[in-house]
C-alpha cells in the first residue's frame, strides 16, 4: 500500500514535473520566437529607416511608393522636396543639388549612392547623368543632411542621398515585378521594367530603362556677349584684338537627354553582386565655351559599375567585404565656336611659335572632340564587433585608385581656321591624360548605448591621398530619447570634399584652369535637432545647424585658376512636418531658412551668402478620395537669391510652383494609371549662371504634363 | 520671423490621424498571436476549444484588417502551438460583450476604444494595440519601432486576475504608465524582476 501509495506521489510529482518542464520548454521557445521576430524586424526597420528619428543623422527618407502616387517622374523631382535643397546648373548643364547653400558653384559637395555604391563620377564629382533617374525604378530615397557617417568610408560633405532600389529584399516584405510606360511633354517617353528570380540560395533582381526626349529651353543672348572668345589687350582696357561680342546668339538650348541603364544585383548565400550600366546623352546645353550649340551637339556621361561583397556573421563579429571597379567619363562632340569668327592661333601662341595678332578665320566655327575616361578601382574591409556590453564597435579601411584610363583632345585647326579636326590630344590637351590619384582612409566608430534613452556614436576617419591630405576627422554624436513623443539630437563632424578632376587636370582652357596643389574643402558642422512625435507617423522635426566652411574652391571669368579662396559661414533651421489630416490623407510640408556670409581670402572681402535661397518651403499633400482615386498637389517656394561680388545683375527672382497629380490604382488587376500638370501656373523658374556667361541666367521648364502606367505583377 | 512662428504653432495644432505602416502591421501580426500562447491562463480563454484572434477595425479599414488575416495565416498556417485558432474580423460598431475572442487587436480611427478597452477588460482577455497611444484608453500591448523594435505592455496588467503571463515575458517586455513615461522607479524596476517581485507580493 506503502509502495501503492509512493508509487503514485512519485508518478504524479514527474508527471507534474514532465508538465512543468514541458511549460517552461514551451514558453522558452515561444519566447525565442518572439525575440527572433524582434530582431528581425528591428532589422527590416533599421535598414529601410523606419527609426530614422532615432538615427544620429538629420534624415528625410521619402518612399518611392508615395512619390509615384505624387506624380514625381524623377530623382531631380524626388531631391526637390527635400528641405534645404535648392538645384544649380552650368554650362554643360550639369544640374546639382545644393544642400543648406554649400559652395553652390561646386560639385561633391554631396554624394550619391545606389544601393550603397557611391556614382558620383570622377571629372566633376557629381552625378547629374543619375538625375533622370524615373522614380519606378526607386524603393526609396534617404537623405542625409550634413555630413554622415564614418564607417562606409565616403565622404560626404554638405549632404548624402541614398537610392535603394527593388533589388532590397526582406521576407514579408517581397517586392513585386513590374512595367512601366511614361510619356510627357517635349516628347518624353519612358519605359521599363524590374524582374526578380529567386531560388532557395539566389536572389536576383534586374531592372532596366530607357528614355528620351526632345527638351529645348530658351536660352541667350550666349555668353559671347560677354566678352567669351574675344581679346582685349591690355585685359581689361576696352581694346579689343579680337571683338566676338557680335556673334552672340540667342535661341533654344539643346538640353535633351537620352538613357539606356541595366542593372543587376545578385545574392547568394554571403556574396553579393552589384552592377548598373547607364549609357546617358544630353545635348550640349549652353556650350562648353559658352557658345549656344546645335541641337545635335551631345555631351556623354556613361557611368557603369561593378562590385562584388561578402557578408558574415561570425560569433559577435560582422565582416563586410566589397571589392569594385567603376567607369565614367565625359565625351563631348559639339561645336564650339560661331562661323565666321577670328580668334588668334592659340596653341602657337601657348608654345610661343605665333602671335596673338596673327588672326585666324574660322569660316565654318570651330569643332571640338573631348574624352576623358576613367576608371575608380575600390576595396574596403569593415569589421563590426557586438560582443561588448552597451557597445558596438566598427573598424576598417577603404583604399581607392582614380585614374584617366584615356583621353583624347580634338579640334578644328587652330592653324588654318579649317573646320576639320585636328588631334591635339598631345600638344594641346584639354585634360592631364596622366591623372591618377590614390586614396587611403581608415575609419573607427563606437556606438555606446548609455541606457534605454541616451545613445552616443564616435568615430573618426583619417584620410591620406597622393595629393593634399584631409587628415583626421572626428564625429560625435548623442541621441536623447527623453521619452515616446521627445527626441533631442546633437551632432558635431569634420568632413571634406576632395578636389574634383575637373578642379585639378583641367588644362589649356581660358575659362578653367586646373591645380593639383588644392586642399580639400573642409567643413565643421554642428548640428541640434528635436523631434515631436504626435503620433507614430506624425511629426515635427525641427533642426538648427551651423556650418564653418574652409578652403573652399573657386574660380572667375577674371581668374581661370581654381583655387582655394572662399570661407564660408552657414547658420539655419529646417522645419519638417509629417502627418495627417484626416484617415484618408497625408500632409507634408517642410520650411528651411538660410543664412550665412563669404569671405573671398585672396581679396579679403565679405559678403553675405551667395546664389542661395534664404527661404525655401515645399509640401505636398495626397487625398485618397477612395481605395482607387488619390488627388495629389505638389508645391514648392525658392526665395530670391543674391549675385557674387562683382555681379551686378538684379538678385535671382524667387519662384513657387505647384503640380498636380490625379492617380488611379487598380488592386485588383494591379496597375495605375497617373495624369500630372506640372509647373500649372507656368512660373518663370531660372537657375543663376556665372557672371560674364548667360546674362539671363539659366530658364528651366514651364508647365508640362505627365502620363504614367504602371503595372505590377 | 512673425510667420515662421505662425507656422510653427499651425502645425503644432494641427489634427493627427493615422495612416497604417506595413512594417508595424506584419511585426504585430507576427508576435501578438504568440504572446496569446504566454498567458498561463490561456485555457480559460479557449472558445470551443480554439483561441479566436478578433481584429477590430473601422469600416474604411477593411482592406487592413483583411490583409493581417491573410499574412496571420499564412504564417501560422491555422495552428498557434497546439491550439486551432481562428481570426474574426469586427467593425468597431459591431464589438460588444457577446463578441466571441480570446484576445482582441484593435486598429485605429474610432472613439470606440475606450469602450472596447474596457469591455476587453471585463472578459479578461488580452488587447492589443496598434497605436501605443492607445494604451492610455486601456489596450494592453503595443510595438513601436524606435532605435529598435520594442514591445509594450501598460503597468495595471500586473494587477489583473484573469491574465498571468510567464515571467519571462515581463522581462521582455517595456512599461508604460498612464503618462507614457519610461518606469524608473525602483519598486517599479523590482517588478521587472519577477523573483523579487513574487517575493514581495507572498511577503505581504
Amino acid at each position: 500500500m506503502k509502495f501503492k501509495f509512493f508509487g503514485n506521489v512519485i508518478g504524479t510529482s514527474s508527471f507534474l514535473l514532465a508538465s512543468v518542464t514541458s511549460l517552461h520548454a514551451q514558453s522558452d521557445n515561444i519566447l525565442a520566437s518572439i525575440s527572433n521576430d524582434l530582431n528581425r524586424f528591428n532589422t527590416v526597420a533599421t535598414i529601410t529607416k523606419q527609426n530614422e528619428h532615432y538615427q544620429p543623422y538629420i534624415i528625410s527618407v521619402f518612399k518611392g511608393k508615395e512619390l509615384e502616387t505624387l506624380g514625381v517622374s524623377n530623382l531631380k523631382e524626388a531631391l526637390h522636396l527635400v528641405p534645404g535643397i535648392d538645384f544649380a546648373t552650368d554650362n554643360y548643364n550639369n544640374q546639382t543639388p545644393i544642400f543648406r547653400g554649400s559652395n553652390s558653384l561646386a560639385y561633391g559637395q554631396t554624394k550619391l549612392f545606389i544601393d550603397d555604391i557611391v556614382v558620383n563620377n570622377l571629372f566633376f564629382d557629381s552625378y547629374s547623368e543619375y538625375l533622370g533617374m524615373p522614380i519606378e525604378m526607386i524603393k526609396r530615397i534617404e537623405v542625409v543632411r550634413g555630413p554622415g557617417s564614418k564607417t562606409n568610408g565616403v565622404n560626404a560633405y554638405a549632404g548624402s542621398i541614398n537610392i535603394i532600389t527593388y533589388a532590397e529584399d526582406f521576407k514579408d516584405f517581397e517586392s513585386k515585378d513590374k512595367m512601366v510606360f511614361k510619356y510627357a511633354s517635349q516628347d518624353y517617353r519612358m519605359a521599363g521594367f524590374i524582374k526578380k528570380f529567386k531560388t532557395e540560395n539566389l536572389q536576383a533582381t534586374v531592372d532596366f530603362y530607357y528614355q528620351d526626349d526632345n527638351k529645348r529651353l530658351q536660352a541667350g543672348p550666349d555668353g559671347y556677349s560677354q566678352g567669351s572668345m574675344s581679346y582685349q589687350k591690355p585685359a581689361g582696357s576696352g581694346t579689343y584684338i579680337y571683338d566676338n561680342r557680335g556673334f552672340s546668339q540667342n535661341g533654344d538650348a539643346p538640353v535633351w537627354e537620352k538613357d539606356y541603364s541595366l542593372s543587376l544585383n545578385l545574392k547568394y548565400k554571403d556574396f553579393t553582386l552589384k552592377g548598373r550600366s547607364l549609357d546617358h546623352t544630353q545635348g550640349s546645353a549652353y556650350g562648353i565655351n559658352l557658345s549656344l550649340p546645335q541641337n545635335n551637339d551631345r555631351l556623354k556621361l556613361p557611368s557603369h559599375y561593378l562590385e562584388l561583397g561578402y557578408n558574415k556573421d561570425i560569433n559577435n563579429f560582422h565582416l563586410d567585404i566589397k571589392a569594385g571597379v567603376k567607369l565614367d567619363s565625359f565625351d563631348s562632340k559639339a561645336k564650339l565656336a560661331p562661323s565666321g569668327m577670328s580668334f588668334m592661333d592659340v596653341p602657337n601662341v601657348v608654345n610661343g611659335t605665333a602671335n596673338d595678332i596673327d588672326r585666324v578665320l574660322f569660316a565654318n566655327g570651330i569643332f571640338g572632340e573631348h574624352l576623358a575616361k576613367q576608371r575608380t578601382l575600390y576595396h574596403s574591409t569593415y569589421v563590426t564587433y557586438k560582443g561588448a556590453d552597451k557597445h558596438i564597435i566598427t573598424a576598417g579601411y577603404r583604399l581607392l585608385e582614380e585614374k584617366t584610363i584615356d583621353m583624347v583632345s580634338k579640334l578644328s585647326s587652330w592653324s588654318t581656321g579649317d573646320a576639320a579636326l585636328v588631334d591635339y590630344t598631345v600638344t594641346y590637351p584639354f585634360f592631364n591624360k596622366n591623372a591618377k590619384r590614390d586614396i587611403q582612409i581608415l575609419s573607427l566608430q563606437d556606438e555606446f548605448q548609455y541606457n534605454n534613452k541616451i545613445n552616443f556614436i564616435y568615430g573618426f576617419n583619417y584620410e591620406q591621398t597622393s595629393y593634399e591630405d584631409a587628415g583626421f576627422e572626428p564625429r560625435v554624436s548623442m541621441v536623447y530619447q527623453q521619452n515616446l513623443n521627445n527626441i533631442f539630437k546633437a551632432i558635431y563632424s569634420r568632413a571634406h570634399r576632395n578636389p574634383s578632376w575637373q578642379e585639378m587636370f583641367t588644362a589649356n582652357n581660358n575659362a578653367s584652369i586646373g591645380s593639383t596643389d588644392l586642399k580639400p574643402e573642409k567643413v565643421d558642422a554642428y548640428e541640434l535637432a528635436y523631434i515631436r512625435k504626435f503620433s507614430r507617423d506624425t511629426y515635427l522635426q525641427t533642426n538648427v545647424f551651423y556650418l564653418q566652411n574652409k578652403d573652399q574652391i573657386s574660380n572667375s571669368a577674371k581668374n581661370a585658376s581654381y583655387r582655394n579662396i572662399v570661407d564660408t559661414d552657414i547658420r539655419g533651421v529646417e522645419l519638417e512636418y509629417s502627418g495627417n489630416i484626416t484617415s484618408s490623407d497625408k500632409l507634408y510640408l517642410n520650411y528651411s531658412f538660410i543664412t550665412g556670409s563669404s569671405k573671398t581670402t585672396d581679396t579679403g572681402m565679405t559678403s553675405s551668402l551667395t546664389n542661395v535661397p534664404q527661404h525655401l518651403a515645399k509640401g505636398y499633400y495626397i487625398y485618397n478620395l477612395n481605395n482607387a482615386l488619390s488627388l495629389s498637389g505638389i508645391v514648392k517656394h525658392v526665395g530670391s537669391k543674391e549675385r557674387i561680388d562683382g555681379d551686378y545683375r538684379n538678385k535671382v527672382d524667387d519662384y513657387t510652383t505647384l503640380d498636380t497629380t490625379m492617380t488611379y490604382n487598380n488592386h485588383k488587376n494591379d496597375y495605375a494609371l497617373s495624369f500630372s500638370v506640372k509647373n500649372i501656373f507656368d512660373a518663370d523658374v531660372k537657375y543663376p549662371s556665372k557672371p560674364n556667361t548667360y546674362i539671363e541666367d539659366y530658364t528651366q521648364e514651364g508647365r508640362k504634363f505627365l502620363l504614367t502606367i504602371r503595372k505590377e505583377f | 520671423m512673425k510667420k515662421i512662428l505662425f507656422l510653427y504653432l499651425t502645425l503644432v495644432n494641427i489634427v493627427f490621424a493615422y495612416n497604417y505602416d506595413d512594417v508595424i502591421l506584419k511585426a504585430q501580426a507576427s508576435i501578438f498571436p504568440k504572446i496569446i500562447l504566454l498567458d498561463k491562463k490561456i485555457e480559460d480563454k479557449l472558445i470551443d476549444g480554439k483561441i479566436i484572434y478578433t481584429i477590430v477595425y473601422n469600416k474604411d479599414d477593411y482592406l487592413t484588417a483583411l490583409s493581417i488575416e491573410k499574412f496571420i495565416d499564412k504564417n501560422f498556417q491555422g495552428q498557434l502551438d497546439k491550439y486551432d485558432y481562428k481570426i474574426n474580423l469586427v467593425e468597431f460598431e459591431n464589438f460588444s460583450l457577446k463578441t466571441e475572442a480570446s484576445a482582441i487587436y484593435v486598429l485605429n480611427q474610432s472613439d470606440q476604444i475606450e469602450n472596447i478597452a474596457t469591455m476587453a477588460r471585463e472578459k479578461g482577455i488580452i488587447s492589443f494595440s496598434y497605436d501605443i497611444n492607445n494604451l492610455k484608453k486601456g489596450l494592453m500591448f503595443s510595438l513601436v519601432i524606435e532605435k529598435s523594435t520594442v514591445l509594450y505592455l501598460k503597468k495595471e496588467i500586473l494587477f489583473t486576475k484573469k491574465i498571468e503571463f510567464v515571467d519571462a515575458l515581463l522581462q521582455m517586455v517595456r512599461f508604460v504608465e498612464k503618462d507614457y513615461s519610461y518606469q524608473n522607479d525602483k519598486n517599479f524596476q523590482n517588478r521587472l524582476n519577477s523573483r523579487i517581485y513574487y517575493a514581495s507580493i507572498f511577503s505581504r
